[in-house]
């Protein structure tokens, strides 16, 4: 095995470069499933309630294609509710964090001709991947593990939790390798993380279409193996073996797949671009845009979508929360005389945190542009900082207003299908831009703190992370209520539930405008941290 | 008129590190300045106070006779800068590239533009991502040589170029030096630094050492004589102006000061020299005199020894 010789040497730079992100990646996935799973105990107290949640969810093809198959759900438990909440997104979760970490270990390094200085070594030729997919494969076993273990704690079975996480495990273990053999395939970094991300969206449509169909379908896809364990219900174990086959297939491919290219290169054939730049060249904000349309486009698809899942059951939610009384307590108080329209206004403000992280990323698109020096040649030709951060921060506004109505236009869209309604397009739309202002005051907050220095420009993120945990979790940790009022979406009018009062949204907006005006203030004062 | 670029007595620090201690610098209008000085003695740092990228913290920096800090934008249209590591974005090609940044700075001159692509030899179709240093160097030399800008602020813009690329680059400045442009040139490369630049600033540990054209700088500076001679050589010895002497029969080799080359001919003249060379210093062993020291610490002894123990 010379061509993995280096491997332990690998695997422990790897772990030392990663010391905080593999944590971050664990410590988060782990939280959110694991919260999910808590929160779900004193919602389903009873054997009533657990058949009522499967009733609901028996029939509808938009929550199986976000669910699952639904296995157990006739003779079902807690458990069957667990895996229908959250499976399906434990395997998301898992399979991007594989994906990110192991292009970040393989083809980027490559980029960053790294992979050069260590090859030149007495590093076999296949080490630098097979340390990659060890590291990303047993952080994809310990963050499993950790939710089984914790589900147990939580009082689910045992046998349901353990099949749980080994079928987490497998559905990491897959993308790891299929990630690994992308990696060869593409022809740089981003498209080997285009491509690997695109198969795990075939890979969720696939099993999304064979859950609805009840087809065979499921099973070509990975995300169906690791369902396929029936976990909570009549467990069987032979698909955690198929997803260690396919694993050992994938890794397989990839050292194969390396022998016949070179480094630095890919097997796809690579496109050349313009050789000339459109009009968009002449001004920082015609760059801005440029740089930060795709994303936008990106973001706008996963809102609506989304917000089209929400707007498909919205019919059935006014009988669900008939039947189910502790629903009904939790939507009662966010305040609103029909609950179908409190159930949006819930959603509004969902779709508005998954909008803040989109708008932070984009607002800090200045400090990502600065920290890599891409900032040096704009600054010495005639454009002022004022300007080129102002043209940043305007797509970032922009963005985050066609995010937010994406998200609204998608609940609205589908639920005037439902309801035969027309008019709920229009409705629920305007209803989501109401949290446009609160969205922008966390972007704000992230341009305060990009102001002093680029370090503290992080902890923008670390913010919004409280922010979910109060408005998601707030009621169920029984935070004081104060701590509520930090949310900047706490003082948003919660529409279409409630009436619209103009106030609270100005005052937000101005408090977004100080807070970002600040920031560039400082910006402008400080030197530029480059190199 | 006034200087191009002026800095008298620049000081910055970056926590306990003072990165520039008393710098000076001019450059004149329509020269080609070389900016030498080891790697981390403030050449970036000086480059990027011009620039009005970072703030000094004491002196004064003047360009075109303006505040570089408070009147950037304004200035920013007389100049193009090239930096020393050039950091592109991977999801555009080098073509689109060279647009933004001749873009931003009002636009290029096109037929310029075309020629450039071609005498530097790049493919504009490629994305950034794929390009080697070279290719990222060719890229921004491109935007800034095919502007109209007055001054040219270049940091080490030949690091990571072949040497083809390299004779393209010095034909460029030649170009540009004949158009009547300033540039301000931060180079490692000596011989590129001797053929190109009109007067030199050597900085050390973030102060200049020294100014002037290479001749003046080659004044101060000792020559070394060879010399055959026809009768024994006597007397050279008494010389207080000669250093270094070594006879060996009827040739002689010695060190002298410029100023005293006069009084040393005289001297050998009724010897009877039959050949005669004589070796005005490199740029290299100038710029190596100024490190001195710094050389014995790294080891390196014999270069200190030639230019008179110093």
């Amino acid at each position: 095995m010379r061509s993995l010789t280096g491997l332990g040497r690998l695997v422990r730079l790897i772990l030392r470069r990663d010391r905080v992100r593999l944590p971050v990646w664990i410590l988060s996935l782990g939280g959110i499933v694991l919260g999910s799973a808590a929160s779900l105990v004193p919602l389903y107290p009873d054997q009533t309630s657990i058949q009522q949640y499967v009733e609901l969810f028996g029939d509808n093809p938009a929550l199986i294609a976000f669910a699952g198959p639904g296995y157990g759900f006739d003779d079902p438990n807690l458990g069957v509710i667990l895996v229908n909440e959250t499976q399906l997104w434990a395997c998301l979760g898992i399979a991007l964090m594989s994906i990110f970490l192991v292009n970040r270990h393989t083809r980027a390094e490559e980029e960053a001709e790294r992979t050069e200085v260590l090859r030149s070594s007495i590093v076999g030729r296949h080490a630098p991947t097979a340390a990659a997919v060890v590291v990303v494969g047993a952080a994809g076993a310990v963050l499993a593990a950790a939710c089984g273990v914790g589900f147990i704690a939580l009082g689910y079975g045992v046998t349901g939790s353990v099949a749980f996480a080994a079928g987490l495990a497998g559905c990491g273990l897959v993308f790891t390798g299929l990630a690994a053999a992308v990696a060869q395939l593409a022809g740089s970094s981003r498209a080997s993380l285009g491509l690997s991300t695109a198969v795990l969206g075939a890979a969720f449509v696939l099993r999304a279409v064979g859950d609805i169909a009840d087809s065979g379908m499921r099973w070509l896809s990975p995300i169906g193996w690791s369902q396929g364990v029936r976990a909570y219900a009549d467990e069987r174990w032979w698909p955690v073996a198929v997803c260690l086959g396919a694993t050992v297939l994938a890794v397989v491919a990839a050292f194969w797949l390396a022998t016949r290219r070179d480094l630095g290169s890919g097997i796809l054939p690579q496109r050349p671009g313009p050789a000339r730049a459109g009009r968009w060249a002449r001004s920082p904000l015609g760059l801005a845009v440029r740089l930060q349309r795709g994303t936008v486009v990106a973001w706008m698809a996963g809102l609506a979508l989304m917000g089209a899942v929400y707007g498909s059951i919205g019919d059935d939610v006014e009988q669900m929360i008939e039947e189910n009384p502790t629903f009904g307590d939790i939507v009662a108080q966010l305040g609103g005389a029909d609950v179908t329209d409190a159930f949006f206004a819930t959603a509004a403000s969902m779709q508005a945190l998954l909008a803040a992280g989109f708008a932070i990323s984009a607002a800090l698109r200045i400090r990502s542009e600065e920290a890599a020096g891409r900032v040096e040649p704009i600054l010495a030709a005639p454009v002022g900082r004022w300007r080129w951060a102002w043209s940043h921060l305007l797509v970032a506004a922009v963005g985050t207003v066609l995010v937010v109505a994406a998200g609204g236009f998608g609940i609205g869209s589908s639920y005037a299908v439902v309801s035969g309604d027309a008019g709920q397009v229009l409705r629920l739309t305007g209803a989501a831009l109401a949290t446009v202002p609160a969205v922008l005051v966390l972007a704000g907050v992230a341009v305060a703190l990009f102001g002093a220095s680029l370090r503290l420009a992080l902890a923008a993120w670390a913010g919004l992370a409280a922010i979910v945990l109060i408005e998601l979790f707030g009621e169920l940790l029984r935070l004081p209520s104060w701590s509520r009022a930090v949310s900047p979406l706490h003082h948003v009018p919660g529409l279409p539930a409630e009436d619209l009062r103009a106030l609270p949204l100005l005052a937000l907006t101005a408090l977004a405008v100080a807070l970002t005006s600040a920031g560039l203030a400082r910006f402008r004062a400080r030197d530029l941290q480059v190199g | 008129m006034d200087p191009v670029i002026r800095c008298s007595e620049l000081v910055k620090t970056f926590g306990a590190t003072r990165a520039l201690d008393g710098l000076d610098l001019e450059v004149e209008a329509g020269e080609v300045h070389g900016f030498l000085g080891p790697n981390g003695s403030g050449k970036t740092v000086t480059m990027r106070i011009i620039l009005g990228l970072l703030r000094a913290d004491g002196g004064e920096a003047t360009l075109f006779g303006g505040d570089p800090w408070r009147d950037a934008v304004a200035l920013h249209r007389r100049l193009a800068y090239v930096p020393g590591d050039t950091n592109l974005w991977p999801n555009l090609t080098g073509g689109e590239i060279i647009d933004v940044l001749g873009g931003l700075r009002g636009g290029l001159d096109d037929a310029r533009r075309t020629v450039l692509v071609e005498r530097f030899d790049l493919d504009p179709r490629k994305k950034a991502r794929t390009y080697s240093k070279g290719n990222r160097q060719k890229v921004a030399l491109v935007a800034a040589l095919a502007s109209d800008a007055e001054l040219l602020v270049l940091d080490e813009p030949t690091s990571g170029l072949d040497p083809l690329m390299e004779a393209v680059f010095q034909d460029c400045i030649l170009d540009a030096r004949a158009e009547g442009r300033t540039v301000l040139l931060s180079s490692h490369i000596l011989a590129e630094v001797e053929r190109l630049c009109d007067r030199v600033t050597i900085i050390r540990r973030g102060a200049t050492v020294q100014t002037g054209t290479l001749d003046e700088l080659r004044h101060l500076t000792r020559t070394t004589i060879t010399a055959e001679l026809r009768d024994p050589p006597s007397g050279l010895t008494d010389l207080a102006v000669v250093h270094d002497l070594q006879i060996d029969g009827h040739r002689v080799s010695f060190d002298v000061d410029s100023s005293d080359l006069d009084e040393v001919v005289r001297h050998l003249g009724p010897l009877g020299v039959t050949s005669l060379t004589s070796q005005p210093p490199t740029l290299e062993e100038l710029f190596l005199r100024h490190y001195g020291d710094e050389l014995a610490d790294a080891g390196v002894a014999d270069l200190v020894v030639e230019d008179g123990g110093a």
